[in-house]
């Protein structure tokens, strides 16, 4: 059973990036392989600062944080996976739609999927449909997450799903939406399989969607 | 200031949506009218005589500032929008960035000063002018704006790191931006400025941080907004304050209090009737009804923007507290959503209280 290292949980969750990174490296080399670091310290980890969040006792900047400190661990733990030949669990694909440079919201989504063991690709912001469709056929995704801030911007969510349908790999991925003017209801009336209220929702979300698909 | 004057409108039931976004997309071609200053203007004079308002509210462009700080970097209008610094930046630039001597503007934003010059031309309406806040155009430079807050909120033996030492530098440039399209404004005519600051709120602040005795909040947005302030009094121009972030109670009495602009615009995640507590009595508070989900008939159907109004009405008056109803920040254009929005704001306007007409300028 995999051995939790309460000095790296406790990095995550109060955000410092220098001792999460110190503690991953003393992990690594008492021996502990990369995968059981991620899912006995660091998904956890993310799994409280989420639970934080939505009590209220956590805001934006600590979920920030707290994904600062977990990227430290991770960017010591990615060269041992792919050299092991190890695959994280699901891959997920994720960017703000075209026209929307908004990008805080969809980077605190990417931070909290990566630390929730998730593989994620960050196309960025202000990405065509083509891009995402480009990105589905090459990588094989589990999931692709959309984020929009402004109501101007959020029919490319529409049309990028519809790229996705013409390009025929709709079938292959789930769909998930989020960003402040997104709601359930516009979720289901583009054909989303999903839709995420706040970052910690989003990554709920995505469990789901992944354990159906 | 006249304080009278806005207190007079709320007094006499004026509602008015942040609209010029919606009036500009009945122009033929809306951007080339959006950077002509007297197409602009007639589409802020059209947008007040249809919402029969005396306050030409502009269009709420917040792009314009940084168009004309990043030119002094010599960064092109074309990628303006989407540069950010990601490193601490040379002093030369900095230099430039800072001069507040500089009168190069954009052509948005020599639209924007004629098109208040025109509205100055009608003597029933208050010529105002906008300009983004100095911390949210600060985070609008920056790869990474929340991290950096964060990291100066944090403990004080957080050694002073890379990213909050850029967020210093792109505040102070960022403020030097604001007053100069602040005086641009006001040389063309403007009486009243509106300071949009949306990124000050609980995204980037976070209250746990604050509570436990940061002084963020106080260095990078009340220090830099005291100072426009100051600038807008020197200069007899009334500010107005607009912030439709997730607050708390704390960041509105800071902004009622404190900066006391004439009308304070706040999102429609406050309860107004709540926030009148905080806010003094002097001071008009404007809003907020939820226009960010107007494009949806689903979410927001207009029987609930008929109730919500209603409600909203009422509770400010039961309250006592100066009003005016309005959106909670700029109505903006969705081309398929174009009359799911405009059914909303009209159902704001026309839902209870007799209209008001021929309302002077102080």
């Amino acid at each position: 059973m995999a051995v939790s290292n309460s000095e790296l949980y406790d990095a995550i969750v109060t955000g410092d990036a220098r001792k999460a990174h110190a503690a991953t490296q003393a992990a690594i080399a008492a021996g502990t392989g990369p995968m059981e670091i991620i899912s006995a310290s660091m998904v956890p980890a993310m799994n409280e600062v989420g639970r934080l969040y939505e009590a209220e006792e956590y805001f934006v900047p600590e979920l920030l944080l707290a994904g600062r400190a977990m990227k430290s661990a991770m960017e010591l733990l990615r060269p041992l996976i792919a050299a092991s030949g190890l695959k994280l669990a699901n891959r997920v694909i994720i960017g703000t739609v075209k026209g929307d440079l908004h990008d805080i919201g969809k980077n605190i989504v990417a931070s909290m999927l990566e630390g929730s063991g998730f593989e994620v690709i960050d196309l960025g912001a202000d990405v065509p449909p083509e891009k995402f469709v480009a990105a589905v056929e090459e990588r094989d995704p589990h999931v692709v997450c959309m984020s929009s801030l402004l109501t101007v911007t959020m029919p490319a969510m529409r049309t990028t799903i519809q790229a996705l349908e013409s390009a025929g790999v709709r079938h292959k991925v789930k769909v998930l939406i989020g960003g402040a003017p997104v709601t359930q209801q516009y979720a289901d009336e583009i054909g989303a399989d999903g839709y995420g209220d706040n970052a910690s929702l989003a990554v709920s979300a995505v469990k789901k969607l992944c354990a159906v698909a | 200031m006249n304080r009278n004057f806005y207190l007079e409108l709320a007094a006499r039931g004026v509602r008015m949506p942040i609209g010029a976004d919606l009036v500009l997309h009945e122009e033929p071609d809306p951007e080339a009218a959006r950077r002509d200053g007297l197409s602009l203007g007639r589409v802020i004079e059209r947008a007040a005589r249809r919402w029969n308002t005396p306050i030409a509210m502009p269009l709420m462009d917040l792009r314009l500032e940084k168009i004309d700080l990043l030119a002094l970097a010599s960064i092109p209008e074309h990628e303006a929008e989407a540069y950010q610094f990601s490193a601490p930046i040379d002093e030369q630039t900095m230099a430039a960035l800072c001069d507040l001597s500089s009168y190069s503007f954009c052509a948005g934003s020599i639209a924007r000063d004629q098109a208040i010059a025109h509205i100055a031309t009608f003597p029933d309406l208050l010529p105002v002018g906008m300009v983004i806040g100095p911390f949210s155009l600060a985070t609008r430079l920056m790869r990474d704006p929340i991290t950096a807050v964060a990291l100066a909120g944090m403990a004080p033996d957080e050694q002073p790191s890379p990213e909050i030492e850029l967020l210093l530098q792109c505040l102070r440039a960022s403020e030097a931006a604001v007053l100069r399209s602040v005086r641009a404004q006001m040389r063309h005519g403007a009486r009243a400025i509106v300071v949009c600051e949306p990124a000050a709120c609980t995204a980037f602040f976070s209250p746990r941080q604050l509570k436990a005795g940061s002084n963020a909040f106080e260095r990078f947005v009340m220090g830099p907004n005291q100072r426009i302030r100051a600038a807008l009094d020197q200069a007899g121009c009334d500010l107005i304050f607009h912030d439709c972030g997730e607050l708390i109670d704390s960041m509105v009495s800071d902004f009622a209090q404190r900066l006391h602009p004439v009308i304070l615009s706040l999102g429609s995640s406050r309860n107004l009737w709540d926030d009148a507590r905080l806010v003094p009595s002097d001071v008009v508070l404007y809003g907020n009804l939820p226009s960010k989900s107007f494009y949806s008939d689903a979410a927001m159907p207009v029987e609930t923007v008929v109730d919500l109004t209603r409600q909203l009405i009422t509770r400010m008056q039961a309250c006592g507290h100066p009003h005016i109803v309005g959106s909670e920040c700029d109505v903006l254009f969705v081309p398929e959503a174009k009359h799911a929005i405009l059914a909303k704001v009209d159902a704001i306007m026309s839902c209870a209280a007799p209209m008001i007409s021929n309302c002077s300028t102080p």
